[in-house]
């Protein structure tokens, strides 16, 4: 008997519209690895440990039970726990058979000296082969001490996917952020990223793997990211 | 910062575009009064068509892209779906009800 299983991911950098079956318990392993070269070379590697459960036919909450990176520069290096968080995603209609398959996503992040809020809609196409999905991200987040720093940021992200075989998909991820420190947009903060993704799925598991590259040329913006998630049911 | 917005403005006019075409071709067979009858023929309700299509759409597309009922033999679909069946979490009368819709709509795809 295999485990029930969460679903396996297509992208990385977005979220697909369907929610996982009802009972299931997915642990999904997130590392992101970003290389930023200006103003100075960083090195970040960021880790996310994910609990997913499907609860009913149509909605999904899932744990992260622990953020944490690597970070690596000319002044320090070391790892640090960032946060953790509670995601809530509610399915509306089916990319198959509606027009357009929409789900709608919560998240509360809260760690160290860092509270974030995050809600999204998530639209998906499945035609045949191919999956077309678009993410519109809006988030609030205070951080530092007594949480006085302030910053917004509005992202879209879309994706194609096309499944080469019932185990293999190729595609694309771009992703494009507007970034408003204080919730306010003097400094015009844009960033594209784009890049390709491939996944693999077996049995009860899964890996996904999307490299980034950055398209503006914002200073503090990783140059290249590479993020690969796995998952396995449990 | 314009010829970034354009892009993504193409990109979604292409995905609300693509979905506006061709879907019910890419989907699977709806249960229809004719598929209905065929499902009488082989012992099957209108129930358990119904619930086995919206398991099909619903629940396998979590993992990958449906194929056409008439991708795989009537001999094969069981052993498929008996392998997959478990990472779905479908009970036992779920996963007869998608194997009987996809058996129903695979003898009408001839």
């Amino acid at each position: 008997m295999v485990s029930a299983f969460g679903g396996a991911r297509h992208f990385t950098y977005l979220y697909e519209a369907p929610t996982s079956a009802p009972g299931s318990i997915e642990l999904e392993n997130w590392v992101t690895w970003r290389r930023i070269n200006d103003p100075e070379y960083t090195d970040q590697i960021d880790f996310r440990h994910e609990l997913e459960f499907g609860v009913t036919d149509k909605f999904q909450v899932s744990v992260y039970l622990a953020d944490w990176f690597y970070e690596n520069d000319r002044e320090h290096s070391g790892f640090a726990y960032s946060d953790s968080a509670v995601e809530l995603i509610y399915n509306l209609t089916n990319p198959v058979d509606d027009p357009i398959g929409l789900s709608i996503y919560g998240e509360i992040k809260a760690g160290d000296r860092l509270v974030e809020l995050e809600s999204k809609l998530i639209a998906q196409k499945n035609l045949g082969p191919l999956i077309f999905a678009y993410n519109a991200t809006i988030e609030a987040v205070w951080e530092e001490k007594e949480l006085e720093s302030r910053e917004g940021e509005f992202s879209q992200a879309v994706g194609a996917s096309y499944e080469i075989s019932p185990r293999i998909s190729a595609g694309i991820e771009l992703l494009h952020e507007f970034v408003f420190p204080k919730w306010r947009d003097e400094e015009k903060i844009r960033n594209l990223f784009v890049g390709p993704n491939v996944s693999y799925r077996s049995g009860n598991w899964f890996v996904t793997v999307t490299a980034l590259a950055q398209a503006t040329d914002t200073d503090d913006e990783p140059d290249l990211q590479v993020r690969t998630i796995f998952g396995i049911g449990l | 910062m314009k010829k970034h917005l354009a892009i993504f403005a193409a990109a979604i006019v292409c995905l609300v575009d693509l979905s506006s075409c061709g879907t019910t071709s890419l989907a699977p067979p709806p249960v229809t009064a004719e598929l209905a009858r065929a499902g009488t023929h082989q012992h099957v309700d209108l129930a358990t068509l119904r619930e086995g299509r919206v398991l099909f759409v619903s629940r396998c597309i979590e993992c990958h892209t449906l194929p056409a009922v008439s991708q795989h033999g009537a001999t094969e679909w069981p052993r498929l779906i008996d392998e997959m069946a478990g990472r779905a979490n479908l009970k036992s009368t779920e996963r007869d009800a998608v194997l009987a819709y996809i058996l129903v709509a695979h003898s009408q795809s001839r």
